[in-house]
């Protein structure tokens, strides 16, 4: 009956879980210097712009996660919700709303399976594979394009993932708060997610542990898939049309995102808060290029900086995190 | 106290922090010109961190370090190095695809700037005279990569004294050596000492303490609890208890073996090509005895499903195909690898996670897992193992090595039906305490039933625990021998001379 007797009592060994986590800090810091410092970032309009921004990136990085804590990685995200996006709006007129955005999201489940299978049962490296990948639906979406742009005919339905409201709250944010309680529901509630982490932190360990490695490789890649569907689903609403340049940026914001919000990209670690976190800090970013009026090409040089800097940062993470608890926790000894 | 013998190096009051771990809280420790010293202390003790301040790896919290009576504070090893201290490690730091002399010379190259010169290097005639004075006898152009274990410890050694080397630092120096590269080693040490080296021994076997040692220093908890004791005034009950502020009681063994195989290979074809044909039998301790290189250990990863082949292995009445990781655990086999880093640790994963990851199916609901079950379930376990720092939320990289042991046979204690268990060197670089406790959790296991092969390189681990010897020779079973085998007669089957 009597409980592990853990050291954590004394002030002095506070375990971490105890503290404010220090990515969240850094998030809140963010936000507020922003709002000091950047003109209009901080008016009600602007914000909810920040979380239309940051609920498309967040519900495909929450696939991105999942791949990065199985120690691998997803570059082909963006070329296959621009496949969708053509697919999708070629399909409109046989198919329907529902029946295209359907399709849609199944074709990019099936990359994400395509992907689980190299990375799993061929051993293909993840990042040869995705890369693979995102050239062979970049290349499809291009000729089934024809090379520009297909947009879609305007109707209530087709623009309710990106434009409708519930409550008075925009779809996508609505979408981007059920991906992260759906992620958090997998890593910390499920044996699928625990393995995962397993696998993720040493692969060989755990075959020789009994689990089923190619089939938890597998699905992680499956499911990254779906949390990439819906993401397509809502951006292809939102561009009423099917681009075969979607959206060529959205694996390495992705990424960023998981890097910033400190997940090892070695695999086997990061949990929800983190991830979302990391959405955050790369969309008030790239919003406070837009509102500096900075050239876009910004957005992209920030973004590669960030994903480095952070992979830097998390060897030294525990001196940032004492820095910052420093700064806003002053008065403990 | 009257004759005051030359003091090379004197660390007071050392304390040294890791976030929330507190490694070092109070460590003495005094090492005297041409005396070699032991170092003691159980996995965790803080060892570890009281060397990696010695050579300049780490800045002690608090504490003083004086080098010959002038306090000294090194930035780093290279610094360390200048000032005359040479770690050799148990992991060498030798360049293999370099030749002798580049190796000898690695030092002055650390030392210069940039340019690779030839000039860098160490003159020849100084490089043989270097290796001589280790009692070696090299072609200097050779690569290292073809010498022996034994020869590259004693290359090592000889770039560090090569130079002006005022104390050694030898860590666990002889877990990878044979006996006769052990005596070798330990005439040079002993040599070095004469010449004025301070040495500094660290070693988990009290055999070589004994031999080597003239005073000993032991650890715990990150404090010096016996100081310079010269070797010899305690025994060593006294200093296991020292480390464990326990008494460890001896292992004991009472054959619980019954008739009922539990563990079978009949008619079975390795990877490596040899037949294998074994049985263990409920309650039963079975010890595979080989040399290194013997294929004891690819014997015993064949029977865990862990290694491919040909055939089935039968757990009782049901079977699973070699190499069938998955369906070996479903059937209650548990298995300790070889190489806890590369095949048995979750480094970022919590303690409990890592005892838990083979037994999840036990907490788990509809792909639910119930982390209070699960939290239920391995907490007791880890507290039977003593883990330490009691911590079941710590992640397991934070942990000692012996304390990382401790989770993989957790791992097995957590599995839902366990019916055998299979160990590959269960306590290889462990402390004594760890070890005695992994070896009564393995006991206990075999009393209750279960079926227990060990494969290890450690006599005197597998005479402490086995019922029955099989002694592998050349990949294959060679002798069977009963429990009551002397240590003799298992070291002659070994070598491969006939059993008297």
């Amino acid at each position: 009956m009597s409980s592990f007797p853990i050291g954590d009592r004394g002030p002095s060994s506070m375990p971490a879980s105890q503290r404010p986590p220090v990515i969240l800090i850094v998030t809140a810091l963010l936000f507020g210097l922003a709002a000091l410092a950047v003109p209009r970032f901080g008016t009600l309009g602007n914000i909810e712009n920040v979380l239309r921004i940051a609920a498309i990136l967040g519900i495909v990085a929450c696939g991105q996660a999942i791949v990065v804590i199985l120690a691998g990685i997803e570059f082909s995200f963006g070329a296959s919700a621009a496949l969708a996006s053509v697919v999708i709006v070629m399909a409109l007129p046989t198919t329907g709303v529902v029946g295209a955005f359907l399709l849609g999201s199944l074709l990019i489940l099936g990359v994400g399976m395509v992907n689980g299978l190299l990375v799993a049962r061929f051993s293909v490296p993840p990042v040869i594979a995705t890369l693979g990948m995102l050239m062979i639906a970049s290349g499809l979406a291009a000729w089934l394009a024809g090379g520009l742009p297909i947009d879609a005919p305007p109707s209530d339905a087709f623009s309710f993932p990106a434009r409708g409201r519930v409550l008075g709250i925009p779809v996508p944010i609505l979408c981007a708060a059920a991906a992260f309680a759906v992620l958090h529901l997998l890593l910390a509630k499920t044996r699928l997610g625990r393995g995962w982490y397993l696998v993720g932190a040493n692969a060989t360990a755990a075959r020789l542990a009994g689990l089923s490695v190619p089939r938890l490789v597998f699905s992680g890649y499956a499911v990254a898939g779906l949390f990439c569907a819906l993401g397509a689903v809502i951006l292809t609403s939102r561009v009423a049309s099917g681009q075969p340049m979607l959206a060529p940026n959205l694996p390495f914001e992705t990424i960023a995102a998981c890097a910033v919000g400190g997940l090892p990209l070695g695999g086997g670690r990061g949990n929800v808060l983190q991830v979302a976190c990391g959405v955050l800090i790369v969309a008030m970013l790239n919003n406070i290029v837009v509102l500096l009026n900075l050239p876009t090409a910004y957005q992209l040089i920030l973004l590669g900086t960030l994903v480095i800097g952070a992979v830097l940062l998390q060897r030294d993470w525990a001196f940032l995190g004492n820095a910052v608890r420093l700064l806003t926790n002053g008065r403990r000894g | 106290m009257t004759i005051e013998p030359a003091i090379a190096l004197a660390m007071r009051d050392i304390a040294k922090r890791y976030g929330a771990t507190c490694a070092l809280r109070s460590a003495d420790l005094t090492l005297q010109a041409g005396r070699v010293h032991a170092l003691l202390g159980e996995n965790g003790a803080g060892k570890s961190t009281l060397v990696k301040i010695i050579v300049g790896a780490v800045k002690p919290d608090s504490g003083s370090v004086s080098l010959a009576g002038k306090p000294v504070a090194f930035r780093s090893v290279a610094e360390a190095i200048a000032a005359g201290i040479v770690p050799i490690y148990q992991h060498l730091s030798l360049f293999p695809e370099l030749s002798v002399l580049d190796n000898l010379s690695a030092f002055q190259l650390a030392a210069g700037r940039a340019g690779l010169s030839r000039k860098a290097l160490v003159p020849r005639e100084e490089a043989r005279a270097w290796l001589a004075r280790v009692g070696l006898d090299l072609d200097l152009d050779r690569p290292v990569s073809s010498l022996s274990l034994g020869e590259r410890q004693l290359l090592e050694i000889a770039r560090g004294v090569g130079r002006n080397c005022r104390i050694l630092v030898l860590d666990e120096p002889t877990a990878a050596l044979n006996g006769a590269e052990a005596d070798r080693l330990f005439a040079v040490v002993r040599d070095l000492c004469a010449g004025g080296t301070a040495v500094l021994f660290i070693s988990h076997k009290f055999d070589e303490i004994e031999r080597l040692a003239d005073e000993v220093t032991v650890l715990r908890d990150g404090a010096t609890v016996i100081d310079a004791a010269p070797i010899g005034r305690h025994d060593r009950a006294t200093l296991v208890k020292a480390m464990l502020g326990m008494q460890v009681e001896h292992e004991h063994r009472s054959g619980s073996a019954r008739a009922e195989a539990v563990l079978t290979a009949a008619g079975v074809r390795m990877a490596t090509g040899h037949a294998l044909d074994l049985s263990v039998h409920a309650g039963e301790i079975v010890g595979l005895a080989g040399l290194v290189g013997s294929g004891a250990l690819a014997i015993a990863a064949t029977m865990a499903g862990a290694a491919s082949g040909q055939g089935e292995i039968a757990v009782g009445e049901q079977r699973f195909a070699l190499g069938d990781r998955r369906e070996a655990v479903r059937l209650g086999v548990a298995y300790v690898p070889a190489d806890r880093h590369a095949e048995g640790l979750f480094p970022p994963v919590s303690a409990i996670g890592n005892a838990s990851a083979s037994a999840l199916s036990r907490f788990s609901a509809r792909g639910l897992l119930g982390k209070t079950r699960e939290r239920a379930a391995i907490e007791p376990l880890l507290r039977r193992l003593h883990l330490h720092p009691a911590r079941p939320d710590a992640e397991a990289a934070s942990f000692s090595g012996g304390n990382q042991q401790k989770l993989l046979i957790a791992r097995c204690l957590a599995l839902p039906n366990l019916r055998a268990l299979v160990l590959l060197e269960p306590t290889r670089g462990v402390d004594v305490a760890a070890r005695a406790l992994i070896h009564r959790a393995v006991i206990e296991m075999a009393s209750n039933g279960i079926a227990v092969l060990v494969a290890s390189s450690d006599l005197d681990e597998l005479t402490a625990l086995c019922d029955r010897y099989l002694v592998v020779r050349d990949g294959m079973i060679a002798e069977d021998l009963p429990g009551s085998a002397s240590t003799e007669a298992i070291m002659a089957a070994l070598a491969g001379k006939a059993a008297a």
